[in-house]
């Protein structure tokens, strides 16, 4: 037993990991600084705010020179962050990390731009959060880069490469063909990828907004959802993956013509179609007064406001905000996600998305509206109108035709058209309240449903006289069951209600006037 | 006949509660609509009842174990299956109690003409403030009188909301609690607010009222400059702990028109719900509120670029919320 080694073991594993290493604070304005690096090592940049230049060569030696900017509003401020911003440089010759250590500035904002030269095999770790550029050249090892905003050029990285970008835009240049794989994530960033033309690999593209453009000619191209796959001069060679999921991805064969470049989203060759292909449309934005005659329309991402649609409206998009003033004739309209806002319909009305609030002010001849979940709102509806939501209330502000409502969990409010004496109405909400508005003359053969297991709090407050209440528990539950004919019966007046009131008031109504369609 | 028979089949799985909403009501419809059923119905019910009033037998050991052994085999949840739960609120009553009016023991005293509402005893403790009111039938109180703190959990009931005078900006709460009281003050009293917060927050509410309270809230405090904060927070809870989809769709489609009063525990809540939320409708005002607020120039903190990073990245989201989550980020600046 050597007590005096056991000892020195704990101490070692108590210390932290950094405190092993080697760390310098600089804070003058333009610093370089010499390093040792093993061919095999790794070099770490964290630089927040600023530039980064890596550029590889032959030693075993790290050149790093960095150069501090400092904006503030006074002398004070300025002191202040010359004082916080420095530089750490951590790690030994197997690890260096190099690092600009910025604390929260107050009424000044510093940038560091760094250029580093290392010897072309070690593998390069970048984090940033914002940059004009990141530059990393002649490297054989491994790339990561995590940052937020910039632009972010590969040129002649052999290695494989990972890149991690939010906003801003991707280059890649390879001088040679390309050996290892590389994978871009990106958000809202352009990628452009040129590649020697005997280069050998395969293909994957996503995006949702943007569009995929090559110079090459593709083998077995296809489609799943927005991923797009194919291969470059035959089977085999790395991957090469690039998503962005509002930006374009452009793949060029060095020495042709981007403007030849062809769209695998527009005409996807070998392609057979099928109903996601909405999402590979090119995203638009589209602001007009009025469109003249039938609109028909596609598109995977958009933002639409069009005045009048002087005829007939069919418009399918993937995600996006919809907004129509008014509809001369039919409106069929389809979005996957997105809220809707329609005008004056004059046409049968069907509306669906996938997830988002449907505002319609007049359906003239009824119709369908549908959604995913969210609110749904019709302030008039002149035929019978069917409405469907996955959560989320619906209001019919006035009705003149029958309504049959739905949703699994809100509220339903429709108010009946006062000039009819009665209206077939289903209103059922799975988690809600249900309110029947209509004129004290109005009749129906009603039968209202609640369903609760608080029967004290969820009542039904019915202003009319003439109905049979039953109750009758089983289990928790508690139904109450209301059912017979107002004013002499009518139209048959289905409401029900769980967890719920159900509200049948009578009040009076002022009617809805709509002006005459202009033509 | 035969449908007769399945309804008998039926009977004992109503009373557990064990039957869908679809097959519940047709059952209750046949029960309602047949004569023989509707006498099978109050029998299955009379049996039920003398079983539940029959001594409970201990189970032998040996039969209790296989029993468990063979139930256990069979109703394991697969790994992959999380149920959704309800979360239990975050009580807001540590800040203490009652409304407004008078001491003592508190009685419904059940103010609606409906008949099926229950009277309920309840053992609200209220205390009093200054200047005291003694019970009676109505009272109207102005909200500058009474004390902002609402201590204990005082049952309220029938909540209606008023603008009481709309040209002098007055809004007004009614409830019945030991007396059917009515307060009235400016949408910025911080008593009112706390009353409103107190309507939204109560989770043993049931949501009819919430939800009014929701669409009250939003007409009232959508056209104030500054609206109160807690208010926000009150909504934020509503949308952390409200078992109803459409409320929680509500809820941040309300917190969307309120960006200036938005706190930190507010941004939490919807990021959360942009996180987890089931309802693809709640998803998409929480990310819809959060580009917003990115786009108001203000600082997101850390957690919540990375939620909006994965949401713009997650392929099985809607399209819309992974779009909105990514113009949310496109117009960050990062610091
Ligand atoms: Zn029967």
């Amino acid at each position: 037993m050597k007590p005096s080694i056991r000892i020195l073991i704990a101490v070692a594993v108590l210390l932290p990991a950094t405190q092993l290493l080697a760390t310098t604070f600089l804070p003058s304005n333009r610093i370089v600084r010499q390093l040792a690096i093993e061919p095999a090592g790794s070099v770490w940049i964290d630089n927040p705010f600023g530039s980064i230049d890596v550029i590889g060569g032959e030693g075993t030696v790290i050149t790093v020179t960095a150069q501090r900017s400092i904006v503030a509003s006074d002398a004070t401020a300025l002191k202040e962050a010359s004082d916080a911003v420095t530089i750490s440089f951590e790690g030994d010759s197997k690890v260096r990390l190099i690092r600009t250590l910025m604390p929260a500035l107050r009424n000044a904002h510093a940038t560091v731009d760094y250029t580093i030269r290392v010897p072309k095999s070690v593998a390069v770790k970048i984090g940033s959060k914002s940059a004009d550029h990141i530059r990393v050249s002649h490297i054989t090892g491994s790339v990561t880069v995590n940052g937020f905003a910039g632009t972010v050029i590969m040129e002649d990285v052999i290695g494989a490469s990972i890149l991690n970008i939010v906003n801003g835009r991707v280059i890649y240049d390879y001088q040679q063909n390309p050996i290892a794989k590389a994978e871009v994530q990106a958000v809202n960033a352009d990628i452009d990828v040129y590649v020697p033309a005997s280069a050998k690999f395969n293909w994957v593209a996503d995006t949702i907004n943007g569009d995929i453009l090559t110079t090459f000619p593709i083998r077995s191209p296809r489609f799943a959802g927005t991923i797009f796959r194919g291969q470059i001069n035959g089977p085999g060679g790395p991957t090469i993956n690039t998503a962005t999921m509002m930006g374009r991805v452009l793949l060029l064969a060095k020495g042709s013509d981007p403007g030849k470049a062809s769209s695998m989203r527009l005409n996807p060759p070998e392609h057979r179609p099928a109903p996601s292909d909405v999402m590979l449309t090119p995203g638009v934005k589209i602001q007009l007064p009025f469109h003249d005659g039938d609109w028909s329309f596609v598109a995977s991402v958009a933002a639409i406001a069009v005045g009048e649609v002087r005829g007939n409206a069919h418009i399918q998009i993937g995600a996006g905000e919809l907004e129509l003033g008014a509809v001369f004739g039919q409106c069929n309209v389809t979005l996957m996600g997105g809220p809707l806002n329609l005008g004056d319909v004059t046409g049968l009305l069907s509306a669906h998305t996938g997830a988002g609030d449907i505002l319609v002010r007049a359906a003239r001849l009824g119709g369908e509206v549908s959604t995913d979940g969210g609110l749904l709102h019709v302030l008039y509806s002149g035929g019978p109108m069917t409405l469907h939501s996955g959560g989320g209330d619906i209001i019919v502000g006035q009705t003149s035709g029958a309504v049959d409502a739905q949703t699994t969990s809100g509220d339903i409010t429709i108010t009946a058209d006062p000039r009819h004496r009665t209206l077939k109405v289903g209103a059922r909400t799975m988690q809600g309240n249900v309110i029947l508005n209509v004129s004290p003359r109005f009749g129906a053969d009603i039968d209202a449903t609640i369903v609760t297991s608080d029967p004290d709090a969820n009542v039904m407050h019915i202003d009319f006289t003439g109905l049979t209440v039953r109750r009758e528990q089983a289990g928790a539950k508690t139904r109450i069951h209301a059912t017979g004919k107002i004013n002499g019966g009518g139209e048959r007046v289905e409401l029900y209600a769980e967890e719920g009131d159900i509200h049948i008031s009578a009040q009076t109504i002022t009617p809805v006037r709509l002006a005459n369609p202009r033509r | 006949m035969s449908e007769c028979r399945v309804m008998a089949e039926n009977m004992p799985l109503l009373l557990t509660e064990s039957l869908d909403p679809v097959q519940r009501e047709l059952t209750h419809q046949h029960i309602e609509s047949c004569a023989a059923c509707a006498s099978e119905w109050e029998a299955t019910k009379e049996t039920w009842r003398i079983l539940e009033t029959l001594p409970t037998v201990e189970v032998p050991a040996r039969v209790k174990q296989r029993f468990l052994a063979e139930i256990s085999a069979a109703s394991e949840v697969p790994a992959n299956v999380v149920p959704f739960r309800r979360r239990s609120a975050a009580r807001w009553l540590a800040e203490a109690a009652a409304v407004v009016i008078v001491g003592g023991s508190a009685f419904y005293a059940g103010y609606r003409a409906t008949p099926n509402v229950g009277l309920k005893p309840t053992p609200a403790e209220v205390t009093a403030i200054q200047p005291s009111y003694s019970i009676a039938e109505s009272r109207v109180l102005p909200a500058a009188s009474i004390s902002p703190n609402i201590e204990g959990r005082p049952d309220i009931q029938n909540v209606q909301f008023t603008d009481a005078s709309p040209s002098s900006q007055q809004i007004g709460v009614s409830f019945d609690i030991t007396s059917h009281v009515t307060v009235t003050g400016k949408p910025a009293d911080k008593s009112m607010v706390r009353l409103l917060r107190y309507v939204l927050e109560n989770e043993d509410k049931m949501s009819p009222s919430r939800s009014r309270a929701i669409d009250w809230v939003r007409a009232t405090y959508s056209r104030v400059d500054n609206p109160d904060p807690e208010i926000t927070e009150a909504l934020a809870t509503v949308l952390r702990n409200d078992e109803h989809q459409g409320v929680r769709i509500k809820a941040a489609d309300t917190l969307q028109s309120m960006q200036s009063a938005m706190t930190g525990g507010t941004r939490d809540a919807l990021v959360e719900a942009l996180k987890n939320d089931p309802n693809p409708a709640v998803r998409v005002k929480a990310v819809e509120a959060l580009a917003k607020l990115a786009r108001s120039g203000a600082v997101l903190d850390p957690d919540m670029v990375d939620t909006l990073r994965k949401k713009a990245a997650q392929g099985d989201e809607n399209v819309y919320v992974r779009v909105k989550a990514a113009e949310a980020l496109s117009s960050i600046q990062p610091r």
